[in-house]
């Protein structure tokens, strides 16, 4: 996949934040990709990924308010960086090239 | 949400996530943790509880958990180059320091390890038999009417026998005689060896290598012999494999037997010793006296099927010699107890019938000097260090400027110790391979450093962390509390606590050294006194012959011809060495004797001239005379005299081992064991000299002279015999040869622990001189004169080691009793000999310190003074 490489769970995380816009912090995330894709998702599994696309500079992030209800601890909003924005574009682009390659008998499955 | 904020998410989860994760994530991690479960609790509270905690546990994972990183520094290989380079650069520096840090830790380390190895090898004696444990060994109490018990390793043989056949609880009893000295013979090749009479089960109760031959068998037959590897080599060369066996040997001349196995020379790892086995079947034919209860015999060992048990047979073999030899005119008051075989060896002493020690308080004493020469060693590096303190203060400064941890200084001093520990006991270890040659040949001993075992490492190991521990805890713990500004100003005052903390140590140093002195004295007046204590005898100028059986006979004509010799100035014959009296009877009756009391009488077996030629004192009566019939005469000595209520003796009725007759005298108490035993009753006898075991000569000069002349007379008598002597005085001395050893042994590491404090003492008053440079020097061009500098100087070590004196005083008096105290006759602890110690210990100590003194007192001020 071209000089940028991520895994298909890394994709879905980051195009939910995208999603999520100026509402992107754990909890949200997790539940909008629950929600979207019916699957469960760990809070490790997604915090570990949010780490990891954040290291790679994908991701950013920035502690916004705290509330009570999370213990005085503060939310810690994602957006997706200019870099992980060409990233995004770069899998899409390289799925459609992928789709526009395939011959049109492919898919054609009624002498199958 | 207000009644939200009050669900507090389960805590212990919670403290597992703040400790295992990356800080930067923590945070928001534990805020969306807590936001979920809030969102859950309104469900249900277990399932909130159990998902958070499962969540938790999904979050231990890399990328969530923090990087592994100590703080203290020492992982890091760049702070352990650092470190390595500061140690190595301070060494270099102060080489004097290092000099004197270095040789305290290596003779320490030295000489403690060497006593280690002597401790070590007298605690595995006799401990390689497999069934060790369970093999225990019976001694005889014999009471004396009013008097104190005696205790014996010979036994009845019947009550060998008994064991065997009734009790459930044995497994199997081995008989083996006392160390036996015979003449082996096979053509022309002889040799004299010790050996055993053993009964057969001797072999498999006890785990001797055999080489040839069989465990069952080897001694069943009464003709057999077995022997050892070295006397098989001395017969048949190193071929002995193919050609010992069947072999026959002449024993003593008469008895012939045939070589049935051959076993590994006996190591020296065994207290039992020996160089051949014969069967003891052989020597219980020839001797039907052992037969009787009465009579001790061989040494009786067993195994017990269960140790347990012990107690049980102890109980029940108590008291049987009472009960069976009941009646019988040698009967004794007697009781036989049981000691377990592996303790025998360190504990071999009985009083009164139990054990009192032995050995094992030569084991103590030694390990505790081991030990107080460690501390005195690590003492010294602790002083020192502490001491040095203010030189690293700025280093310490700095180091703390620069963000350094006070733990990470403290380790670092600490793994500055333990690196030095190392390297001291690195050339110890080289030491100890050329010391170890000298030291062996002194105890008498194969001692090694066994470097292929794991136990030899180990104790390397831990000795050096011991000693790096213990002497770098202090300047560890003291270092990292200096204030940063001080210690960069180079201001460091040191605390009054840590001059306290080390005065205290040179006091405890010296009172170590001054406690050990009183104790060698006191052991130094004990032999002192004993080896010239008049012992009731002449044993100077004394010597004993050993005589055969065939001399023996003959001891008219070698009494007539020995007396002939110049110098000689008498000659008698007696059953054996005067002071060594080990015939004992306890059926001797005489005129008014309490028919139920018990009393063990020794017995001297001699002609008429013994009184004579010993120069013993005749108190009461008359001496033996040659022209009266005085085969049935006795003379006995004041304790027997006492025991048997005379008022008057002489002339009693007296009568043992079947001979009759009177008392003619009484002699003055001599001591016929050595002075860790009373003097007990003896009578002595001139009924037949015949059956006598050496020839006592007394002369007036040219022992060895005489000795020539006597051999020539003997072997003229008795064809194949070999002179064997010695001088009553010298084998009276060899009693005490352990004591002896000891007293060496202690004498040497009392100056190691000596100079060991001295060395502390040199550097903590160099490094005071060196401070108070500047002040000598004011003092100088005040006009103070050296001895008055000196005194100066001198003067707070002095007021130290007087404490060091006071406090050594009590505890050395102690132990000193408590060691004189377990010898019968005993010298006294004079208040002198506290004072000696305490000089000695002083002078050394002030000679020390004002050799540094001078030194600084004698600096032109100018070079003091000059900078600044």
């Amino acid at each position: 996949m071209g000089k940028y490489s991520i895994g298909e769970f890394e994709e879905v995380v980051m195009l939910t934040v995208a999603v999520l816009y100026k509402d992107a912090y754990g909890i949200s995330i997790k539940e909008e990709i629950e929600n979207r894709l019916e699957r469960k998702v760990s809070v490790g599994a997604m915090r570990t990924a949010l780490n990891r696309l954040e290291k790679k500079g994908y991701l950013d992030s920035e502690f916004g308010e705290a509330t009570a209800v999370r213990g005085g601890k503060r939310k810690r909003y994602f957006k997706v960086t200019p870099l992980g924005k060409r990233v995004l574009e770069q899998v899409m682009e390289t799925r459609k090239q992928l789709w526009d390659s395939i011959p049109s008998v492919a898919f054609d499955f009624k002498f199958a | 949400m207000s009644s939200s904020s009050e669900i507090s998410p389960p805590k212990l989860p919670t403290r597992f996530l703040r400790w295992f994760c990356n800080p930067n994530l923590i945070e928001d991690v534990e805020g969306d943790l807590s936001e979920l479960y809030a969102e859950r609790f309104t469900e249900s509270q277990p399932k909130a509880k159990l998902k958070y905690l499962l969540d938790v546990l999904l979050l231990f994972r890399p990328g969530i958990i923090k990087n592994i990183e100590l703080k203290n520094g020492l992982i890091h290989t760049a702070m352990i180059k650092n470190y390595l380079k500061i140690i190595f650069r301070n060494a270099l520096r102060y080489k004097g320091f290092t000099t004197l840090n270095l040789l305290g830790l290596i003779v320490g380390i030295t000489t403690s390890t060497t006593i280690f190895l002597w401790v070590n090898d007298e605690v595995s004696i006799d401990k390689f038999h497999v069934e060790g444990d369970r093999i225990y060994q019976l001694f005889r109490n014999m009471k004396q009417s009013g008097r104190e018990v005696r205790t014996t390793f010979t036994v009845p043989k019947p009550a060998a026998d008994l064991m065997r056949e009734e009790y459930p609880e044995v497994d199997q009893v081995a008989q083996v005689s006392w160390p036996i000295e015979t003449r082996l013979e096979l053509e022309d090749d002889r040799t004299d060896e010790v050996g055993f009479y053993v009964t057969p089960s001797f072999l498999s109760m006890f785990s001797f290598e055999l080489l040839e031959g069989d465990r069952q068998t080897s001694l069943a037959d009464l003709s057999s012999i077995m022997i050892s590897r070295s006397v098989a080599e001395k017969f048949f060369g190193s071929g002995w494999k193919d050609t010992a066996l069947g072999q026959t040997l002449t024993l003593d001349d008469e008895q012939k037997a045939t070589v049935t196995g051959v076993f590994e020379n006996v190591g020296d790892n065994s207290s039992l010793q020996f160089d051949w086995l014969l069967p003891a079947e052989v020597y219980y034919k020839e001797n039907t006296w052992v037969d009787d209860w009465g009579n001790g015999s061989f040494r009786v060992y067993f195994t017990l099927r269960d140790q347990q048990n012990a107690p049980i047979v102890g109980e029940r073999i108590k008291n049987s010699i009472k009960e069976y030899a009941a009646g019988q005119d040698n009967a004794g008051d007697e009781e036989l107890i049981l000691h377990k075989f592996q303790d025998y060896y360190l504990y071999s002493n009985f009083k009164n019938g139990v054990i009192d020690g032995g050995r094992i308080e030569y084991v103590k004493i030694l390990t505790a000097i081991a030990l107080l020469i460690l501390i005195i060693a690590c003492i010294n590096f602790t002083n020192l260090a502490t001491a040095r303190s203010s030189r690293r203060s700025k280093e310490v400064g700095l180091r703390k400027v620069m963000g350094a941890h006070k733990s990470s200084i403290g380790n670092q001093f600490l793994f500055e110790s333990v690196l030095t520990a190392t390297f001291a006991m690195g050339i110890s270890l080289v030491l100890i391979q050329l010391i170890l040659p000298y030291f062996n040949q002194m105890v008498d001993k194969n001692l090694f450093m066994d470097f292929s075992s794991l136990s030899t490492w180990i104790y390397i190991l831990g000795i050096i962390l011991i000693v790096g521990l213990l002497s770098g805890s202090y300047p560890a713990l003291l270092l990292p509390r200096f204030k940063i500004v001080n210690s960069l100003k180079g201001v460091v005052r040191q605390s009054s606590g840590a001059a306290m903390m080390r005065k205290g140590l040179v006091v405890f140093q010296f009172a170590i050294s001054t406690f050990l002195i009183i104790s060698i004295s006191v052991v130094y007046k004990q032999l002192n006194y004993v080896l010239d204590k008049d012992l009731g005898l002449n044993k100077t100028n004394l010597i004993s012959v050993s005589l055969n059986y065939e001399l023996g006979e003959r001891w008219e004509t070698l009494k007539d011809e020995i007396g002939k010799i110049p110098y000689v100035k008498n000659v008698s014959v007696a059953a054996g060495n005067p002071l060594e009296t080990n015939w004992s009877t306890s059926s001797a009756s005489w005129e008014g004797k309490d028919p139920n009391a018990d009393y063990e009488i020794n017995i001297m077996l001699t002609d008429k001239s013994f009184i004579e030629t010993t120069e013993i004192q005749i108190l009461q009566g008359r001496d033996f005379s040659s022209d009266l019939g005085d085969s049935t005469s006795f003379l006995i000595n004041e304790v027997a005299a006492e025991v048997m209520g005379f008022d008057d003796p002489i002339n009693k009725k007296l009568s043992f081992w079947g001979i009759e007759g009177r008392v003619i005298g009484v002699i003055k108490n001599y001591h016929m064991q050595d002075l860790h035993e009373s003097i007990s009753p003896l009578i002595i006898s001139c009924f037949n000299p015949a059956q006598s075991g050496v020839a006592l000569v007394r002369v007036s000069d040219n022992p060895s002279e005489v000795l020539v002349k006597i051999e020539e007379i003997l072997t003229s008598l008795s064809s194949g015999y070999e002179l064997d002597y010695n001088y009553v005085d010298e084998a009276y001395a060899e009693n005490y040869s352990t004591e002896f050893l000891i007293s060496n042994l202690v004498k040497i590491f009392v100056c190691i622990s000596i100079f060991l404090s001295c060395l502390g003492l040199f550097g903590l008053s160099a490094f005071t001189a060196e401070q108070r440079s500047k002040e000598i020097g004011v003092r100088k061009v005040h006009g103070a004169s050296v001895r008055h500098l000196v005194l100066l100087l001198s003067k707070d070590y002095s007021i130290l080691m007087i404490f060091a004196f006071i406090l050594a005083i009590p505890f050395g008096y102690y132990y000193a009793q408590q060691w004189l105290d377990g010898f019968e006759f005993r010298t006294t602890i004079s208040p002198f000999l506290f004072v000696v110690a305490g000089l000695i210990t002083f002078i050394i100590g002030a000679l020390t310190v004002s050799f540094k003194s001078y030194q600084a007192a004698r600096i032109n001020p100018v070079k003091t003074l000059k900078d600044e």
